[in-house]
């Protein structure tokens, strides 16, 4: 797929980027799985935005709220107008995750790098090191949260009891119920293992090569379409996995790959269901 | 390359641990971080006789860390007494990295009572969770629970 070729498209080149990356109207945005990887290297010119530190509330279970996502912005010097690429490790998936919280607050122009660090490493593009570049304050002006693509609890609860569509992608491991906790270590994720009744399981690394790119929408739409049989013409479909990270990688590639207008994703996903008292689950394949 | 055989008795891994822990306590946030980024940045040095292990698949599902994101492979020995841990972690992985060349830096060369002895919430004690964030603390805890049991294995 050529960059950027057509309106509408948002996955761009390792080389788009290299190219765009002074435009002034551009901010690149790093987001890793590894919170120390951005120092490692990075894209010159790049800022980080850490999934969980910068993203995420540290006291209740939630996303930062708006005003705070606002002074996230302006520190970043990230405007309204501004376009912003997502890239980082584990083939874009904190990077979709990220993604998916700037559409939550309602920001235009978001674009992702495919193949993110391991596309540009493979290409033998340089890596910055040093300290986040400072860029002039913003004053940017967040939406109110676009639940369209965001499902709660109740809705799932609702969405199952009325067999609609969901796709579980996490490993098959977790969706069978089968993967147990090591002997010694603390079990963190939930008190009772399975899926939620009706879940489809494709786990979300099927939806990328081997260099971290993402496969081409005929191998998406067999996958999808295909394998899972979920239909564009659905109401909504939900997506989730254990925290909702890898689940935004698989709602990303549904909502702007595949274009499916109506996908959510279910960010309290295994770690709320499989700790909620009476909720139906089930186990095996 | 011959085998990395380390020799230190002293200082003791008690006192190396309080050091640590000492060093990382009075660090701010990003302090913390670049000191596990020096970590990360040090050699992990793998024996020949373990790159066979490394390179086929059964041994490597074996040595692997299946709770670290990034592949994390861990061979724990104890050798004439003292303990030696090697290991081969992507250079992408600097956190798991890091914290890895933390334990062998700690561990290496002692008894495995020494380390049986350890703090069992180490990772609290570097005050690791606040610095890397609450979600990311699983890998780690992973690592450091695989290295006490097998020591506590090989003792046996």
């Amino acid at each position: 797929m050529t960059a950027a070729s057509k309106p509408g498209d948002v996955l761009v080149t390792t080389a788009w980027v290299d190219e765009h990356r002074h435009d002034p109207n551009l901010r690149i945005v790093e987001s890793d799985e590894d919170v120390l990887l951005y120092d490692v290297g990075h894209i010159e010119g790049a800022v980080k935005i850490d999934w969980h530190t910068d993203l995420q509330d540290s006291v209740v279970r939630d996303y930062i709220g708006r005003r705070a996502f606002e002074e996230l912005c302006n520190s970043k010097g990230i405007a309204n107008d501004t376009t912003v690429v997502f890239y980082g490790d584990k083939s874009n998936w904190w990077a979709c995750y990220a993604f998916w919280v700037f559409k939550l607050y309602g920001h235009a122009n978001c674009l992702v790098m495919d193949g993110g660090r391991k596309r540009w490493e493979l290409d033998g593009r340089p890596w910055a090191k040093g300290p986040e570049p400072p860029y002039p304050p913003t004053k940017y002006q967040a939406k109110e949260p676009d639940l369209s693509i965001r499902a709660f609890r109740d809705e799932v609860l609702e969405h199952q009891a009325a067999q609609k569509p969901l796709i579980d992608v996490r490993s098959p491991g977790e969706f069978t119920g089968q993967m147990l906790h090591m002997p010694d270590y603390p079990q963190e994720g939930a008190l009772r293992g399975g899926h939620i009744p009706g879940a489809v399981n494709i786990p979300w690394s099927r939806a990328v090569r081997d260099d971290g790119t993402f496969k081409s929408p005929q191998e998406l739409e067999q996958l999808y379409c295909g394998e899972a049989r979920l239909r564009r013409d659905s109401e909504t479909i939900v997506a989730y996995c254990r925290i909702g990270e890898r689940s935004s990688h698989t709602w990303f590639a549904l909502k702007y790959l595949l274009s499916f207008d109506h996908v959510k994703n279910y960010d309290g996903s295994w770690t709320e269901w499989g700790n909620l008292v009476g909720v139906p689950i089930a186990k095996g394949p | 390359m011959p085998d990395r055989m380390p020799d230190r008795d002293a200082p003791g891994v008690q006192q190396r641990l309080a050091e640590l822990i000492d060093d990382f306590g009075e660090a701010d946030v990003r302090e913390r971080q670049q000191m596990l980024l020096d970590f990360a940045r040090r050699e992990l040095p793998l024996p020949e006789r373990l790159r066979a292990d490394r390179d086929a698949a059964a041994d490597r599902a074996e040595h692997r860390i299946d709770e670290c994101m990034t592949p994390v492979f861990l061979w724990v020995e104890v050798n004439d007494g003292r303990v030696e841990i090697y290991a081969d972690v992507s250079p992408e992985g600097p956190t798991a990295r890091g914290f890895v060349a933390l334990l062998i830096d700690a561990f290496t060369g002692a008894t495995p009572a020494e380390v049986l002895a350890a703090p069992a919430d180490l990772i609290q004690q570097l005050r690791l969770p606040e610095a890397l964030g609450m979600n990311r603390m699983r890998g780690l805890h992973a690592i450091y629970h695989r290295v006490r049991r097998q020591v506590g294995e090989l003792a046996r």
